[in-house]
């Protein structure tokens, strides 16, 4: 794993993928639509935001279960770590998402469903944070913390299939507000909205790795662990 | 299995003795109950029914929390390594939370009898409301319990890291419970069985994975 | 919210959506791109600096072992 984390190919083509998303999505043509107008582009940069931090939390989560499974300190770091980016990507969204949301909905918070879950996700793991903060010792710190990051992703279950359809959403593909469907559908829009996902995963993973490998090195409770 | 039957029950009987032996415990619960629908009612008065409804589940809420956060801190570390020896772990956290669940049935229902007799109860529906109320001391039982375990192993300020660790989770939970007990108001919404379905899928899913999990909390 | 629904109105008289075509068609659009792929750089620039340094702490640790 640390050979992958040193390789700099990953790297480079998330440097490439970002470029990509910067140029593209200022300057390739976007679906003319009422309210919208030229802010319709945040979506190569704040939906990439959300992306990231659920993958990064899936990654967090495989890292948890295999610490129960084999009981590898550094599975608790590289767990950790990813949750951490993806806390870091998740509060980048929800800020962008408020801004975003103060132009085009009139309010920086209005209740939308997908906002709302964003941000009981976020709460889920400051509180796994807070948990790891409380329990001085290392593996127990690396036990506890893999049982309730597991429990807690699963407890998210409904907030992904039915919350969402509770109320009406703001976002696309939830009904209502049929002018905002449009973006959903365009091809145009996807040759660059991936490419950004892809982009900024990559780079979350990156800085991740970064301090995986700097704790591996320096941090007292895992310098004799490996990989 | 009829060994995991037994030590469950053996240990649902101890749990239950404990109690009976300390009533404050149970006591203490009920007046939190009581004091806080005393809250509500000196603060708002009157309630719209929707109102109604979200004040009773956040009553519920917390009553629940502190009713659960003391089910693994009763006991001495003393005296849990002696069941250690004695049985299964799995045994442990599913006599924990069957207890759970018959400990907040006799509170919820109680404090919903308290709620309607001073608030007043806009409910339509009766058996709808009541199949809500079991499903929403189901949920949290299945919910809390193993949160309570970790905050209990977790050591020093456990008191504080319970409704950190439980709330977040929670939350999409009573939003579903929200809108079914709601159901018992208004009518049932397209979204009724839905809803439902999902409920009860969590309710399988969070106990089996407290089942999985505990273990690895347990050993030590 | 009063005007943006004022400006809503607006728009849906016109024929369509208003977009930023003044800012393309004179070309500051590439300064807006340039801007940000400077900044982009420089962070990239510093990641792979710590990158670096790590590498080196990294064959340090290595050898001790």
């Amino acid at each position: 794993m640390v050979k992958l984390m040193q390789q700099s190919w990953w790297k480079l083509l998330a440097i490439f993928l970002l470029c990509y998303t910067v140029v593209g999505g200022l300057l390739f043509a976007v679906p003319r639509l009422n309210i919208l107008n030229e802010t319709i582009r945040n979506l190569y940069y704040h939906v990439p935001m959300w992306f990231g931090m659920i993958i990064l939390f899936t990654v967090s989560l495989v890292y948890s279960i295999l610490y129960l499974y084999r009981g590898k300190l550094s599975d608790d770091l590289m767990a950790v770590e990813t949750a951490n980016v993806g806390l870091l990507l998740g509060v980048l969204g929800l800020l962008t998402g408020m801004i975003w949301a103060n132009y085009t909905w009139g309010s920086p918070w209005n209740g939308d469903p997908k906002q709302n879950m964003s941000a009981i996700a976020l709460l889920i793991y400051f509180a796994y944070s807070i948990l790891r903060a409380s329990i001085p010792d290392p593996t127990k710190r690396a036990r506890i913390s893999a049982v309730y990051n597991i429990f807690a992703f699963f407890s998210m279950i409904p907030l992904l299939f039915v919350v969402p359809r509770l109320t009406d959403s703001l976002h696309p593909s939830n009904g209502g507000n049929n002018g905002f469907v449009v973006y959903d559908l365009d091809n145009q829009m996807r040759l660059v909205f991936y490419p950004a996902v892809m982009g900024f995963t990559l780079l979350g993973l990156w800085i991740s790795s970064l301090r995986i490998r700097l704790r591996l090195i320096f941090d007292p409770n895992y310098n004799h662990s490996s990989l | 299995m009829p060994r995991l039957l037994k030590e469950i029950v053996w240990l649902i009987r101890k749990d239950l003795l404990l109690e009976w032996r300390q009533r404050y415990a149970l006591n203490g619960l009920l007046l939190y109950v009581s004091a806080t629908i005393m809250v509500v009612y000196m603060s708002v008065l009157q309630l719209k029914p929707a109102t109604w409804m979200a004040m009773l589940w956040i009553i519920l809420l917390f009553v629940s929390v502190n009713a659960i956060a003391k089910s693994f801190l009763q006991e001495s570390a003393a005296r849990q390594l002696y069941y250690y020896t004695l049985v299964q772990a799995e045994a442990v956290i599913l006599s924990k939370i069957l207890y759970n669940t018959v400990l907040l049935l006799v509170i919820s229902l109680l404090a919903v009898l308290a709620y309607s007799i001073v608030l007043g109860n806009p409910v339509q529906h009766k058996g709808l409301f009541f199949w809500a109320i079991v499903l929403g001391a189901v949920s949290f039982s299945n919910t809390f319990t193993l949160v309570a375990s970790i905050a209990a192993k977790a050591g020093s300020n456990q008191s504080m890291l319970m409704p950190i660790l439980s709330f977040p989770i929670i939350i999409p939970i009573i939003a579903l419970l929200l809108s079914i007990s709601t159901a018992s108001i208004t009518g049932k919404d397209s979204n009724f069985n839905n809803n439902l379905q999902v409920l009860l899928t969590i309710n399988i899913i969070l106990p089996a994975l407290s089942y999985i999990l505990f273990p690895y909390l347990w050993r030590e | 919210m009063l005007w943006n629904s004022l400006l809503w109105i607006l728009w849906q008289t016109s024929n369509t959506p208003e977009m930023a075509d003044a800012l393309r068609q004179s070309g500051k659009i590439y300064v807006v791109v340039a801007v940000i792929l400077v900044i982009f750089a420089g962070i990239i620039f510093y990641l792979f600096r710590i990158e670096n340094q790590l590498k080196k702490y990294e064959r340090h640790s290595q050898h001790l072992n």
